[in-house]
């Protein structure tokens, strides 16, 4: 290794890397004297930082007596976990219960009139031929309202699943979003 | 971010009992919390605050958000680093309201209570190297702070300040950039 391994060596002081590039950080060393004194300078600066001791608290049992003094009487507030209302919950399935309906009074008046509405890959001649009279208005109809429900659906899904995600916060943290 | 709560030594299980009780309302509970970590917390914000004082202050007050948040706290992780992190923003907070300008050059010369060994030297240094903290951005300051006095983990750092370890690492390595600029004189001695 003829390159210095400067940005290495922080990572290398703080005993953070894997165990092969530790070896080779330790080879490197051995060889190379500019990189030994950028680690001595900080391990220097280490014990510099750590020369200056933590000063005794002025009374550590009456520090713990204090902050039992101060906390508030009543006991940490419990969390409320927030809930959708009904109406919300609802929704997907009164769009259901929507497209069934109308489902069920298509397949009443594809009965009626003899002719599918409810498949018209299977016979597409029926749109050439009725295209804008009153089945052909009630298929595009039927169409267009699946399609919408669909798009509803998926939008419903994808607003419930990111407020779950709200709830539940892979962060260690739910308090004190700040950064710091 | 990995779950660091599953260390294997038993204070992590005994702590988890206690806030468990504490989470219910046991002040006794959370006293004895307040016992086994408020060496920890009050480094954290000494270091933070380079005034014992202060430091107690914001100390207090990080235990007294913590017992207000307790059921906020994830059981998943340690306790230590949500409780770190509590002590951090107090110890900002506390900065701001009492030092809100001109901090760095009245932070107190030697500590207010020195021991008759310590020479002029040794305070004038621990002084200035106090003061190369102080000036440091508060984001490099708390890096420094977990890693070089609490040697925290880069992960454990990260968990604690919720950023990426790249993150924890370009903090760090700037932080120990700056002052090593500041501190260059004692430095040449070491």
């Amino acid at each position: 290794m003829n390159n210095h391994i400067l940005e290495w060596l922080p990572a290398y002081h703080d005993d953070e890397l894997p165990a092969y590039q530790r070896q080779q950080v330790k080879d490197h060393l051995e060889i190379c004297p500019v990189c030994r004194t950028e680690l001595q300078t900080l391990l220097d600066l280490s014990m510099l930082l750590k020369s200056d001791p933590l000063p005794q608290l002025t009374f550590p049992e009456r520090f713990a007596a204090q902050v039992h003094l101060l906390l508030p009487r009543s006991a940490p507030p419990r969390l409320q976990k927030p809930r959708l209302p009904g109406w919300v919950l609802a929704t997907p399935l009164a769009l259901v219960v929507i497209w069934a309906f109308v489902q069920a009074g298509v397949w009443l008046t594809s009965f009626t009139l003899g002719t599918s509405l409810i498949f018209p890959v299977i016979t597409p001649s029926f749109l050439l031929e009725d295209s804008l009279g009153i089945p052909g208005t009630l298929l595009v109809l039927n169409l267009v309202l699946s399609a919408g429900l669909v798009v509803l659906l998926s939008a419903w899904t994808a607003l419930w699943h990111r407020w779950k995600q709200q709830q539940n916060p892979s962060s260690v943290f739910t308090y004190l979003g700040k950064e710091v | 971010m990995a779950p660091d709560g599953a260390k294997g030594d038993h204070r992590v299980v005994d702590d988890r009992d206690l806030i468990a009780s504490a989470q219910l309302g046991d002040r006794q509970a959370f006293g004895e919390l307040v016992r086994r970590h408020q060496r920890g917390v009050v480094s954290v914000v000494y270091r933070m605050c380079g005034d014992l004082r202060l430091a107690e202050d914001a100390a207090q007050e990080a235990f007294i958000r913590t017992w207000q948040n307790l059921n906020r706290y994830n059981p998943q992780y340690a306790f230590r680093s949500w409780l770190y992190r509590i002590a951090a923003n107090s110890a900002l907070d506390t900065l701001r309201r009492e030092r809100p300008a001109a901090v760095i050059d009245t932070l107190p010369l030697p500590d207010p209570r020195p021991t008759p060994e310590q020479t002029a030297e040794k305070d004038e240094r621990a002084a200035l190297t106090r003061r190369s903290i102080a000036r440091l951005s508060e984001p490099l300051r708390i890096v420094l702070v977990l890693r070089e006095y609490e040697e925290l983990s880069y992960q454990e750092i990260s968990t604690v300040l919720d950023i990426p370890i790249g993150t924890v690492m370009s903090r760090l390595n700037t932080a120990r950039t700056q002052l090593r600029r500041e501190l260059a004189g004692f430095l040449e001695e070491a």
